[in-house]
């Protein structure tokens, strides 16, 4: 894999992968001066206009991943390309929609998603206007000038989907983010985000731990390996008819058939991941 | 909750006039010398005369003037070398040690040195009212900068921000609840400083009232101006509730409920 990155490096831009993962490893310090690899030596390419999921066991390190293709942490080796160019600060070009809550609790719906053009020095008339219509297309019409705490969980996400995608990134990066939603909430936001990158084309990256969620949504599924040293055990193209809807596309009988070998594959290692915290949670670690 | 605390009004006005009806009698019927406890109809009437007359105005002006001076300075200085500190653990690290000397420090041995070094002005009543003021906000400040959530700054900086606009746009609205969250305690010991300075050495300001009264034996001028201390401290206490409503109206009202 690496080398074929290597090789799609020569061609100009215009054709290159959106985002490129070479032989990537990342180590943290952790307590008593010991380090904990993270990954190791993690490879893989996201070409434009794709939808990538990423499934792993727990503490995998899907989200260590994501920071680094946002340039939110840096690689402790390898090398990290967006649009063919080498990532040596912040990725400009990624918007990320975090796990968690993290709206501005301060500033109101609409101020929130005005902060992204307000800091690219809108002007602010045309980013109050843009804001509007932004909060309009994630179905929050009327809910302007409420504050994150008077929304629910469900809008508080339709609030940060607009404020990471009204400034216009290539590629959205997106950590489990509808993991704390009720059900009929979360297959509402999946359709919806469908038809967003539907219609503006954006490449994004998915990491989910939910494998249903993964394949419903995705073009293409890279399977992670059980940390630590979590690597890349598979990729699987998702051929599944599009445009889908995430609740009838399950009933499709290629999702069980695709749904069986993904699983086969990641079984084995949340049996692993889970062995290793229990293991730990025996030695009197945390897990 | 409001019904809650009206509910709750007959029996606190109840209590009110008992206790200053047993007081007045007491005094009254000689059960108690009211040289020593003055008596409650004299006090409202030295209370009524003083505003009558104006003569208690130049008094509240200068202990008010002080108190907002104190407030403002130490609060400003607070926020500045909160903020300073918690961006910069170097500085924080070796200027630890003396801020924790100095905040152990029993405040009211520096109320002398003050008098002494500024004079009997308000000048050292506000500089004491500033150490007392000053490490509550300090403390808060760079606190709030240091617990701010990481996610929440990692967000702002994907959507384009420069160091200067998280300090804008996150840091210091973060450590607002924080300075807020202290407002009735720092304004509060403002207030402390104005008075405890006052009392140590002035020629005018409640303090000095106070003092006065105590140095004549004047029970009922005491009285009087704890009276009138305690009521214009009641009403900065509602006016810091005020504006702590009006900066905090984006926060749940839960959290309020837990404040008050």
């Amino acid at each position: 894999m690496g080398r074929a990155v290597r090789d799609l490096e020569v061609a100009s831009d215009q054709t290159g992968p959106a985002l490129a993962l070479e032989e990537v490893s990342r180590q943290f310090a952790i307590a008593g001066g010991a380090t904990y690899q993270a990954l190791d030596r993690v490879s893989f390419a996201v070409a434009r206009g794709e939808f990538l999921a990423i499934v792993g066991p727990t503490g995998c390190g899907k989200s260590t991943i994501l920071s680094l293709a946002a340039g939110l942490l840096r690689p402790t080796s390898g090398r990290i390309l967006s649009f063919n160019a080498p990532l040596e600060r912040l990725n400009r070009q990624a918007a990320y929609l975090f796990q968690q809550d993290v709206l501005l609790p301060w500033k109101t719906a609409l101020e929130n998603v005005m902060l992204g053009p307000l800091l690219h020095r809108w002007p602010r008339g045309r980013a109050a206007e843009e804001a509007r219509r932004w909060l309009a297309r994630v179905g929050l019409a009327g809910f302007e000038d409420r504050f994150p705490h008077q929304l629910s969980g469900g809008m508080r996400k339709r609030v940060a989907l607009a404020q990471s995608l009204i400034v216009g990134p290539a590629i959205l990066l997106m950590d489990e983010p509808f993991s704390a939603l009720d059900v009929q909430t979360r297959e509402l936001m999946e359709n919806d985000l469908l038809t967003l990158w539907q219609e503006e084309r954006k490449t994004i990256v998915f990491v989910t731990h939910d494998l249903e969620e993964a394949i419903a949504l995705s073009d293409r599924v890279l399977v992670l390996a059980a940390g630590p040293g979590t690597r890349v055990i598979g990729t699987h193209a998702i051929t599944l008819p599009r445009p889908r809807d995430v609740t009838e596309v399950r009933l499709h009988p290629a999702f069980r058939e695709v749904y069986r070998t993904i699983w086969a594959q990641l079984r084995g290692e949340v049996l692993r991941a889970y062995a290793d915290q229990a293991g730990a949670r025996a030695r009197g670690g945390t897990a | 909750m409001i019904s809650g605390r009206f509910r709750l009004l007959p029996y606190q006005a109840g209590l009110f006039v008992a206790l200053i009806a047993a007081w007045q009698i007491a005094t009254r019927w000689g059960w108690v010398d009211p040289f020593f406890f003055s008596r409650p109809s004299n006090i409202a009437a030295r209370i009524a005369e003083w505003f009558a007359t104006g003569s208690i105005y130049r008094h509240l002006w200068t202990t008010a003037l002080e108190t907002v001076l104190a407030f403002l300075i130490g609060a400003g200085l607070g926020v500045l070398l909160g903020f300073a500190f918690a961006r910069n653990p170097a500085l924080s690290g070796v200027f630890d040690p003396y801020l924790k000397i100095a905040n152990a420090l029993p405040r009211v041995v520096l109320a002398p040195i003050f008098t002494l070094w500024f004079g009997l002005g308000v000048l050292s009543k506000v500089a004491f009212g500033v150490t007392l003021v000053f490490f509550i906000v300090f403390f808060n400040t760079y606190q709030g900068i240091r617990e701010v959530d990481a996610n929440l700054l990692n967000n702002t900086r994907m959507l384009g921000a420069t160091e200067r606009d998280l300090i804008r746009h996150v840091l210091l609205p973060s450590a607002l609840v924080w300075i807020l969250s202290s407002l009735h305690t720092s304004v509060g010991l403002a207030l402390v400083g104005a008075v405890v300075g006052e009392y140590f050495g002035s020629a005018r300001g409640l303090g000095y009232v106070i003092a006065q009264a105590e140095g004549t034996f004047d029970t009922t001028g005491v009285f009087a101006g704890m009276t009138v201390l305690a009521a214009f401290t009641i009403a900065v206490d509602m006016l810091v509730t005020l504006v702590e409503r009006r900066l905090l109206a984006w926060k749940p009202a839960a959290a309020h409920a837990e404040r008050a």
